[in-house]
């Protein structure tokens, strides 16, 4: 069930009234039940998985959480975890990276191994981190095990942020699930504003920029001269249509009175690659972060690598070393989070190796400011940071938006190599291609200089949805009235699109 | 009681939008032949329903037909027509008590290995739907599955420069009620009131075979199976006599397709056969020579007829149905 289709609006509005028709006490149990169904409405042959992950979790949750209240040997408590892990990022690894490691072993030694087909449960990427997190979130002591096996099961499950995120933590999202929230008009006009406003995102800017995206990736060797829009045209696409998702996500959220975590914030605007990936997709940086950056930095491997490095290295870049193989760790998992493929790995190599690479010039870098009187607070330098970073962001998206690693290669070297923006003219826009091409490359340019404006009013403060609620009551709704029927006028008319981070 | 005041201003702008959306829809959305011949065969009653798709629509003229069997008839055929269009068309019909006695489905092969793009698609019939059961469970079976812009901004997918350019007329002939099928013409085609579009002579020359493919009976989506079966299921429950067809095509697209068009007749021969149903085709070896194949006859090669010959098919086939029916 998409998220923009009929059948999805309908359901959550079922579910809003039947939330707060219910007592306080058993909203809960409304939201589990329209959770499982809707992963049930996507195919009822993935219940297993969503239901292996949560029985798992939540059962050596509990063991762990028993353990360590009995304040059992700390080397048990690490095999009970180790084990947890083990079975449900396994059967992530098994039904995302199978077929992969087959491919490849078959490619290297002459095989024919014909693998197994195996089914790609909807959101299991998002559902499987989620899950785990919260039993390392145990292990470490940071929250108890939840003893209700129906509410983890809401908080594997609950269906908003099912397909694309964003990655929620027990201690924030878990707890708000169980508790009992009374309607209040507040919750519901703010849900739908934020909805409407993702919509606007999602159906007219990322939709008609993925029209020319489509077309240009499609037919590489007709245009060929426009490769460098069709990355300009992915990187629209891709925010627009993933941050639109969060705010529908989030507003929907907000229509049952639950609070989550924000998965963007700005990330065009960002100054460096570090900074970008602590504003794009925020819950699976931090889950990285949390779950595999600190504990691979503390570890006992990496201490004594650090001592190595030093040894090495000396002082100064010896410590910075270890921290940039940390980096390097966690980017290739975020790659193949995003798919297994060879051009994931690039694409996570990529951010991982500029970060890392930043991070062991950073001194550098500082020595080079200092010698040409940059302070690093000028306005100018300011900007300069962030259209170098866009620029560096972009280059990721030839990987990222390629059928395949020599696909993306090939882009790279015609955006460099030829350039014919009249090609652009050329690409069949709208419902069967009847839509006027310079007034769809309007909406796209007017739309993200929206996008731009209100980003930039947020990143200086601004709560532009609060102050919006500041004008004469007529006045906000009009500009959301507006704002929805603006999707009907601006909206993209060529056939609808899923949104991209549904697919992992 | 803050609570309350603030729900109260949420209905109050939930009734303007609402208020809003109808004005939109009223205002843009185009007034297309299909609104027509909805509204015909939905509030007339006829003794033929023509259905089925573009191929139906360029060449069958029920008043043609009429001519020579006496019997009163309408074409609700159209371009994107699927099984799914036109048994919910049927049903509207049968609830709106205009029933006929036989429906002539005109089967376009092709159509059966596609499914059904979402969207305007379905738009074009839904919208002209008047309220009914009907209509309700259309929307259940189509486009509850469509974005959301199908419900709200039915005009979505229409140039918004078009929309504008027939805005006064659409108001017009919205608010007066007003069916007339004047000005549903252009420079290629016009539309008659029987719901059949006359297409003007085109010279050959300019014909290619772009865009046509070839059948392939594995590629038959369920879905449009399932649809058809209903439909005869419908017209069995109702006593309705059920006639399929198929169209006679240009030589030279047989002679290119032939293996396709083969495997088309025996699929759909063998189906009908099966569910107890009579069906012409005219490109089988049986019709072949009962009507002209020359391209010049055909306005392309997907076999859409110029409109003298497609009234002189349509007085072949009133003659060929009612051999069939009787038999």
């Amino acid at each position: 069930m998409s998220l923009v289709s009929n059948a999805f609006l309908l359901f959550v509005i079922a579910a809003v009234i039947l939330y707060y028709v219910v007592p306080g006490k058993l909203q809960w149990i409304v939201l589990l039940i329209f959770s499982y169904l809707y992963y049930l409405s996507g195919n009822a042959k993935y219940l297993f998985f969503i239901l292996f992950s949560t029985c798992v979790t939540y059962g050596f949750g509990l063991v762990i959480d028993r353990m360590n209240e009995a304040g059992m040997e700390q080397k048990k408590i690490k095999r009970m975890l180790v084990i947890g892990l083990i079975c449900n990022l396994g059967m992530l690894g098994i039904v995302k990276y199978t077929g992969f490691f087959i491919d490849n072993l078959n490619a290297l030694f002459h095989l024919e191994w014909k693998g197994f087909e195996v089914l790609f449960p909807l959101g299991i990427s998002f559902y499987t981190f989620q899950s785990s997190g919260y039993l390392l979130d145990v292990y470490w002591k940071k929250t108890r095990a939840e003893k209700n096996p129906f509410r983890y099961a809401l908080f594997v499950a609950f269906f908003p942020q099912l397909l694309q995120g964003p990655i929620g933590k027990w201690e924030r999202l878990g707890t708000q699930l169980s508790i009992p929230h009374p309607f209040a008009m507040e919750n519901i006009s703010r849900g739908v504003q934020r909805m409407i406003w993702g919509y606007a995102k999602k159906m007219i800017i990322a939709d008609w920029a993925g029209v020319f995206a489509d077309a240009i990736w499609g037919d590489l060797d007709r245009f060929n001269g426009i490769a460098l829009f069709g990355l300009v045209f992915y990187g629209i696409q891709l925010y627009a249509d993933f941050s639109g998702a969060m705010d529908v996500v989030i507003g929907i959220g907000n229509l049952f009175g639950i609070t989550m975590d924000e998965n963007f914030r700005r990330p065009y605007l960002a100054t460096s690659m570090a900074d970008f990936w602590k504003r794009w997709h925020i819950t699976l940086g931090e889950w990285m972060m949390n779950y595999v950056f600190y504990p691979v930095s503390l570890s006992k491997w990496m201490m004594r690598f650090s001592k190595w490095s030093k040894a090495r290295f000396g002082r100064k870049t010896g410590r910075v070393v270890p921290i940039a193989l940390a980096d390097l760790i966690v980017f290739f998992l975020v790659g193949i989070w995003h798919g297994a493929s060879w051009k994931y790995v690039a694409y996570g190599l990529m951010n991982g190796g500029i970060i890392a690479f930043s991070e062991l010039m950073a001194g550098k870098y500082r020595s080079m400011r200092k010698a040409l009187h940059i302070k690093g607070t000028e306005t100018w330098y300011h900007i300069f940071a962030i259209v170098r970073t866009f620029i560096l962001v972009n280059l990721r998206w030839f990987f990222d938006r390629s059928e395949n690693l020599s696909q993306g290669f090939y882009m790279i070297r015609q955006a460099f190599t030829h350039f014919n923006p009249s090609q652009l003219f050329m690409i069949s826009a709208g419902s069967g291609g009847t839509a006027f091409v310079p007034w769809a490359l309007l909406i796209i340019f007017v739309g993200c200089v929206i996008m731009v404006t209100v980003g930039c009013f947020q990143e200086k403060g601004h709560e532009i949805r609060k102050e919006l609620s500041r004008l004469p009551f007529p006045v906000t709704a009009a500009i959301y009235v507006l704002l929805l029927i603006a999707i009907g006028v601006f909206g993209s008319t060529a056939a609808p699109r899923g949104f991209i981070y549904a697919q992992f | 009681m803050h609570n309350f005041k603030k729900g109260l201003r949420m209905i109050l702008i939930l009734c303007i939008s609402g208020g809003i959306l109808f004005a939109l829809d009223f205002a843009l959305y185009p007034c297309t032949f299909m609104r027509n011949d909805i509204h015909t065969v939905s509030t007339t009653q006829f003794d033929d329903i023509y259905m089925g798709t573009s191929h139906g629509k360029m060449d069958i003229s029920p008043s043609e037909a009429q001519k020579v069997n006496g019997r009163t008839g309408h074409n609700v055929c159209v371009g994107g027509e699927y099984a799914v269009d036109t048994y919910y068309i049927a049903r509207l019909m049968l609830e709106k008590g205009c029933k006929p006695s036989r429906i002539i489905y005109e089967v376009s092969p092709g159509y059966f290995t596609m499914e059904k793009e979402e969207g305007n698609n379905y738009l074009l019939f839904y919208h002209e739907f008047p309220l009914s059961r009907a209509k309700l469970d259309y929307f259940r079976d189509t486009l509850l599955k469509c974005n959301f812009r199908t419900m709200l901004f039915p005009w979505y997918e229409y140039p918004i420069s078009y929309e504008l350019s027939h805005l006064k007329e659409n108001v017009r002939k919205k608010w007066s009620r007003d069916y007339d099928t004047e000005d549903l013409k252009s420079d290629t085609q016009i539309y008659h009131e029987d719901g059949f579009i006359e297409r003007y002579p085109v010279d050959s020359a300019s014909f290619t075979m772009d865009g046509l493919s070839e059948f392939h009976p594995e590629d038959v989506c369920e879905t449009n199976m399932i649809y058809l079966e209903k439909l005869i299921d419908l017209c069995r429950e109702n006593e309705i006599t059920f006639v399929a067809v198929t169209t006679p095509l240009p030589r030279a697209t047989l002679e290119h397709f032939a293996d396709g068009y083969q495997a088309a007749d025996e699929y759909f021969s063998a189906f009908f056969e099966e569910q107890g149903v009579p069906y012409v085709n005219f490109n089988n070896q049986k019709y072949f020579k009962t009507f002209t194949h020359k391209i010049e006859n055909y306005t392309d090669f997907d076999g859409h007829m110029n409109g003298e010959t497609a009234k002189a098919f349509s007085r072949l086939l009133a003659e060929v149905l009612e051999r069939v029916c009787k038999s």
